[in-house]
């Protein structure tokens, strides 16, 4: 007699195509997964407990560790946070340099995402090609900030560095360099009919269930959900250019692959503009004390990074240390979604299921 | 229903591109000047003042200062200084607060060792450490 019985399946920590230490575990029924359990926390290292013991100053290079794949929207979401507290206004240049590294560093990450989102589905000549226009990226913003991942580059005022001599034009001229290259990413995958075999038409969710859920970044976008802050609440100079939300209805493991390729492509638009308006002269930092203090009350900031929005909450005493810091780590609420959207997939759906999400686990687990 | 051959068009014509890799350790990675690397320490331009500790935001710097030898000048110099490099992060808040340019980054990044003790590097260590330094330290 055929005796069928459920199985537990154990995905992770290390499985590479985890993007990290994440850990799944998995009934399956044959290869159907009956039900999925997310385990996190593998990469907590209690940033916002530390904080309240660290000057404002001391906590940035910590907000570089959460999403160390984007880390100069971390980077701002503190300073931007600290500053709305203390009511700075930002020096013209420095606000520039914010956009251009922040834009420049979005490409950076849907770059990275791009290329091992396909390595998963185990094509492994896009993630070269991904690696080798990132690096200019990062070259740039080493050039800018001295690290290649870790920043450390905004400070509550403004920024630590001016823009390196010729920096300016080298990404004038990355602009059209990249956007010669988008093509040959559509080339060589986009219309690959395995790709679209594997992606398209899983991992679908609604509008609704997408706002339920409190997706956000591209994640919400690929539902239909036409919501960027960048657009809707602009924070920064981001009022000032040109460009657009790129959405799709589909909602599916495909939608989410064309919305970033969009956004890299809107990012693009921006740095030109950026680079064109580009102040000539002026400062970078703006006045602050030495020692930077937040007035006693609270505030809570949001903006649009590369996996969803950031949000900071900062309650202070007056004191130069916090009382209490929260972020919102946009990948940790994205990530809530995918024990719905595993269930009743086959398993050779599940890494492009998660893969799609996109998530950094140093921002899961905080 | 031939996509895999447009794709396959494309990897061939990188073929002609350019090399992008360098052959490291045999030839060194060119980095920019503001490049995060190991500190040099100059023990006579220090005045002991603490700031690099205090915004150390992993408690990593330890100094000691003593009375200067010469009795007819005020203040103290250097005794001792370490960094352990277990915790630090090479974040350059230390050269950023110090206010005669003791401390200064270079270029230098490898770190490995074999045993963690070799991680924790003294004065006379970093005041050796003198190849790459940056040249411009303060915007």
């Amino acid at each position: 007699m055929i005796r069928t019985e459920e199985m537990l399946l154990n995905v992770g920590p290390q499985h590479p195509s985890t993007h990290g230490v994440f850990r799944l575990v998995l009934k399956i029924d044959g290869e159907i997964i009956v039900e999925a359990k997310p385990v996190i926390g593998y990469l907590h290292r209690g940033t916002e407990k530390l904080a309240e013991n660290l000057q404002y100053t001391q906590i940035i290079p910590y907000t570089d560790r959460m999403d160390y794949v984007s880390a100069m929207t971390n980077n701002y979401v503190l300073v931007h946070a600290v500053e709305t507290m203390m009511g700075v206004q930002i020096p013209e240049r420095a606000e520039y340099l914010r956009v251009l590294a922040m834009e420049l560093n979005r490409v950076a990450s849907h770059l990275l995402w791009w290329g091992t989102f396909i390595l998963d589905f185990g094509a492994t000549s896009p993630l070269l090609y991904a690696f080798r226009d990132r690096e200019m990226i990062l070259n740039l913003l080493n050039e800018l900030s001295g690290a290649r991942l870790t920043f450390n580059y905004m400070r509550v005022g403004g920024v630590k560095w001016d823009a390196p001599e010729g920096w300016i034009e080298k990404v004038a001229e990355f602009v059209p360099y990249l956007r010669e290259q988008l093509k040959g990413y559509h080339q060589l995958v986009s219309g690959n009919e395995i790709f679209l075999n594997r992606t398209k038409n899983i991992g679908i969710y609604t509008k609704e269930e997408a706002i339920q859920y409190s997706l956000s970044g591209p994640n919400l976008r690929s539902a239909g959900v036409k919501w960027d802050l960048r657009k809707d609440e602009p924070y920064s100079i981001y009022d000032r250019f040109d460009f657009n939300i790129v959405t799709r209805d589909e909602g599916d493991v495909l939608a989410r692959y064309h919305v970033r390729m969009g956004e890299i492509v809107e990012s693009l638009k921006i740095i030109e503009q950026a680079v064109q308006q580009f102040p000539k002269q002026g400062e970078i930092m703006a006045k602050v004390p030495k020692i930077i203090k937040a007035p006693k009350g609270e505030a809570f900031v949001r903006i649009e990074g590369s996996r969803g929005e950031i949000g900071c909450y900062i309650s202070s005493d007056g004191k130069k240390e916090p009382y209490r810091l929260k972020f919102r780590r946009p990948s940790f609420y994205n990530l809530q979604i995918l024990p719905k959207l595993l269930e009743g997939e086959s398993i050779s759906n599940l890494i492009a299921i998660l893969g799609a999400v996109d998530i950094v686990l140093g921002e899961v687990d905080g | 229903m031939l996509g895999w051959t447009k794709g396959l068009a494309y990897t061939l014509k990188q073929l002609t591109r350019d090399k992008v890799t360098y052959d490291y350790p045999n030839e060194p990675i060119p980095l920019p000047d503001r490049f995060r690397g190991i500190q040099k320490f100059y023990p006579e331009k220090c005045i002991v003042c603490n700031q690099c500790v205090n915004i150390c935001p992993t408690d990593c710097i330890n100094l000691t200062g003593k009375k200067h030898p010469d009795p007819t000048k005020k203040g103290k110099i250097i005794d001792t200084y370490d960094i352990n490099f277990e915790l630090c992060i090479l974040c350059d808040l230390c050269t950023e607060v110090c206010p005669t340019e003791a401390i200064i980054m270079t270029n230098n990044f490898e770190l490995a060792e074999y045993s963690r003790d070799n991680l924790f590097k003294n004065l006379e260590w970093l005041d050796e450490n003198d190849e790459n330094i940056r040249k411009v330290n303060k915007p």
